[in-house]
């Protein structure tokens, strides 16, 4: 399933993509308290097909740590 | 069973958003109180209630807070006022580590703790219900289904399930007639998903979270069951096709004998749909067909096919012809007296379902799955026919609207009125506020729109109070004639003034089944004869006009009320007028 992963974090922290990059994280915007982040990681797994380990959870600090972690799973970006 | 599907919680969130600011035309408050973090459900609330038309406002109290929200009486939950208070609390905070290590402590130990808890709850809700006329629903507990005694675990005295088992019993008990409180089986909705998809370990772990975010909107979705109760939105009929819904195939086509209606699948699968018909019809939901058929073909296969579970006797009306659906619909609307916003319409071909949803989008038309193994489990989803009471007069209404129909009938063989009421034998019996009348009196003044004089509500709690209280009088007619029984039909609510020798009328309704039959003049002749009979020499009522009561309006001026300001006053200067076809009895 092929998804962009941008649109996803835009949607669910309300903030326009051009606004977000590979740094952005709960640093950077503003929406992106815990909660949101929990709801962000519910959507990724059902639109990857995906289960994230309770480490990883707690590890995201970036959309980086995002793709990474995606592409070691081989779900498939469409950026 | 088939789940309904939910979009995912950042649907919610975001819609949330969208419609805030924005104002429905019902209103309702809700106050959440959690054991754990429950985030999100407050904007899954406020967008399905959006989607019936109802602004809802909420108030989620603070982790960890609902003792003390509770407790303290200038607490936030009380200055926020809600109409309904959701308080969900889950297994591990109620039994704290016995949830883990549940036999460090002996048998009689464990029940001394579940005492203990459960008069925790009791207390707790004893002084909510002090200090807020909210309505409260309390969950109960779901049961673990893991136990370290495993296949032991039956064997053993008061075990852990059997703690949380007895717990839950017990608050049932507590609660059962508690008009102000209502218990919400956490457990089966835990039954229902699966625990192992409603407890997200992660999140439970990362943020102390027991409904997983996926689940919320389902949670969300069935808490809307009381909200709509609550405000008295709910459905009360279910309009059904024939061919391929009440059955398999086309009657015309292939059949009386060839239809699939069978023990044995596929005609199983439509028995198993029936079944689930007539238990709702059973609590209450008024049912009728809409089909295009031959009337005679389809009634034969209603009247005589071996495997029918509903039969003629439970459809409150019939349209079986070739006119369009849409305007079957219309009538049936019209000669059950409902409002098209209170249909559930099932029928098995998409185009007739999209016809109707375009044309009268208040009914709920049911996106009826294409296999009819899925049609029972479809029906159960359904979560629109929910009232906060249930009364013999809900039970018995299939029957009703049955002998509405024999009366309709007799109308029409009858050559005028009076002669139609003279056949009818009405018997009306005059009841006095009790506990077997208290829930149906609320429920009337609840839901009465029609023939109401003032329109006012009063909760099951209120009217106890007032039936309490020895300046008031407050009653109700109870209404039969040679078809049945209509149960309790008519409410009156009067406040006596001892000292000016004046009565008034604050309440005086009438339901809409059994208006223009001269109950109402039977009711308004036995207050004036008993205010009579007690010395008063004057009775005051109101009429307050509404977008609906207008049937109504010509009542006051018909008994020789005069109008005298905002005030209809009658002073005994014109007889009572009296209503001969009614034998009329005092219980």
């Amino acid at each position: 399933m092929s998804s962009n992963l941008l649109d996803i974090v835009a949607n669910v922290m309300e903030v326009q993509v051009s606004q977000i990059d590979d740094e952005s994280g709960p640093e950077t915007i503003e929406n992106w308290d815990s909660f949101r982040g929990l709801i962000l990681f519910e959507e990724l797994e059902s639109k990857f097909n995906v289960k994230f380990t309770l480490n990883e959870l707690l590890n995201i600090k970036k959309i980086k740590d995002i793709k990474n972690i995606l592409s070691v799973r081989g779900a498939s970006l469409n950026e | 069973m088939q789940s309904q599907v939910e979009p995912n919680l950042s649907y919610f969130i975001a819609k949330a958003r969208s419609i805030d600011g924005r104002s429905f035309q019902k209103k309702i408050k809700v106050a959440i109180l959690s054991s754990f973090t429950i985030n999100g459900l407050e904007e899954a609330l406020r967008v399905k209630c959006a989607e019936s038309d109802i602004t809802c406002a909420t108030y989620l109290c603070g982790y960890g807070q609902y003792n003390q929200d509770i407790l303290d009486q200038s607490s936030k939950l009380y200055e926020f006022s809600p109409d309904i208070t959701f308080m969900i609390i889950d297994t591990r905070s109620v039994l704290s580590t016995l949830f883990y290590t549940p036999y460090t402590i002996p048998a009689n130990d464990r029940r001394t703790y579940i005492d203990k808890r459960v008069a925790d709850f009791v207390n707790l809700v004893k002084t909510f219900k002090n200090r807020t006329g909210s309505k409260l629903v309390l969950t109960n507990c779901s049961i673990p289904t893991y136990s370290p005694y495993g296949i032991c675990e039956v064997r053993t005295e008061y075990g852990l399930k059997e703690m949380v088992y007895d717990f839950n019993a017990r608050l049932s008990d507590a609660f059962r007639s508690d008009p102000q409180v209502f218990l919400f089986d956490f457990n089966s909705f835990v039954a229902k998903y699966g625990e192992i998809n409603v407890l997200d370990y992660r999140q439970f772990l990362v943020g102390d979270i027991k409904v997983s975010l996926s689940y919320i909107p389902h949670l969300a979705e069935e808490l809307m069951g009381y909200v709509k109760a609550n405000l008295g939105v709910n459905r009360k009929c279910i309009v059904l096709d024939l061919d391929n819904t009440l059955w398999g195939g086309i009657i015309g086509e292939d059949g009386f004998d060839r239809i699939d209606l069978s023990l044995k699948p596929p005609g199983m699968a439509f028995m198993e749909f029936q079944r689930v018909l007539l238990a709702l019809y059973q609590r209450g939901v008024i049912l009728a067909i809409n089909s295009r058929n031959n009337e005679d073909e389809a009634l034969r296969a209603i009247r005589d096919h071996p495997f029918m579970v509903l039969r003629e006797e439970h459809f409150a009306t019939m349209k079986i012809n070739w006119s369009d659906k849409i305007s079957n619909m219309k009538e049936i609307a019209q000669e059950l007296n409902i409002g098209l916003d209170s249909i559930v319409y099932f029928d098995d071909d998409p185009i007739n379902r999209e016809l109707m949803s375009k044309a009268i989008p208040q009914i709920k038309t049911i996106d009826l799955p294409d296999d009819p193994s899925l049609y029972a489990s479809t029906l159960m989803q359904i979560n629109d026919f929910n009232t906060l009471v249930m009364t013999n007069e809900d039970r018995k209404r299939g029957e009703m609207y049955r002998e509405e129909h024999k009366r309709t009938e007799l109308k029409r063989s009858s050559s005028n009125l009076e002669d139609f009421l003279k056949q009818l034998e009405i018997r009306v019996t005059m009841k006095k506020a009790n506990n077997f009348t208290i829930p149906r009196i609320a429920q009337l003044t609840l839901k009465t729109n029609q023939f109401n004089l003032t329109t006012r509500r009063y909760q099951e709690e209120d009217v106890e109070t007032l039936a309490q209280d020895h300046t008031k009088l407050i009653g109700c007619a109870q209404t039969q004639d040679k078809f049945g029984d209509n149960g309790i039909t008519g409410v009156y609510i009067v406040n006596k003034n001892h000292v000016d020798k004046e009565w008034f009328i604050d309440t005086f309704l009438l339901s809409c089944r059994v208006m223009g039959r001269g109950i109402e003049d039977a009711m308004m002749g036995y207050i004036l004869s008993k205010a009579k009979e007690e010395g008063v020499i004057k009775v005051k009522a109101e009429f307050i006009p509404t977008k609906k009561n207008k049937p109504c309006e010509q009542l006051l001026p018909n008994f020789g009320f005069k109008k005298e300001g905002e005030q209809w006053v009658y002073t005994y200067n014109v007889p009572i007028k009296q209503t001969n076809h009614v034998e009329l009895n005092e219980d």
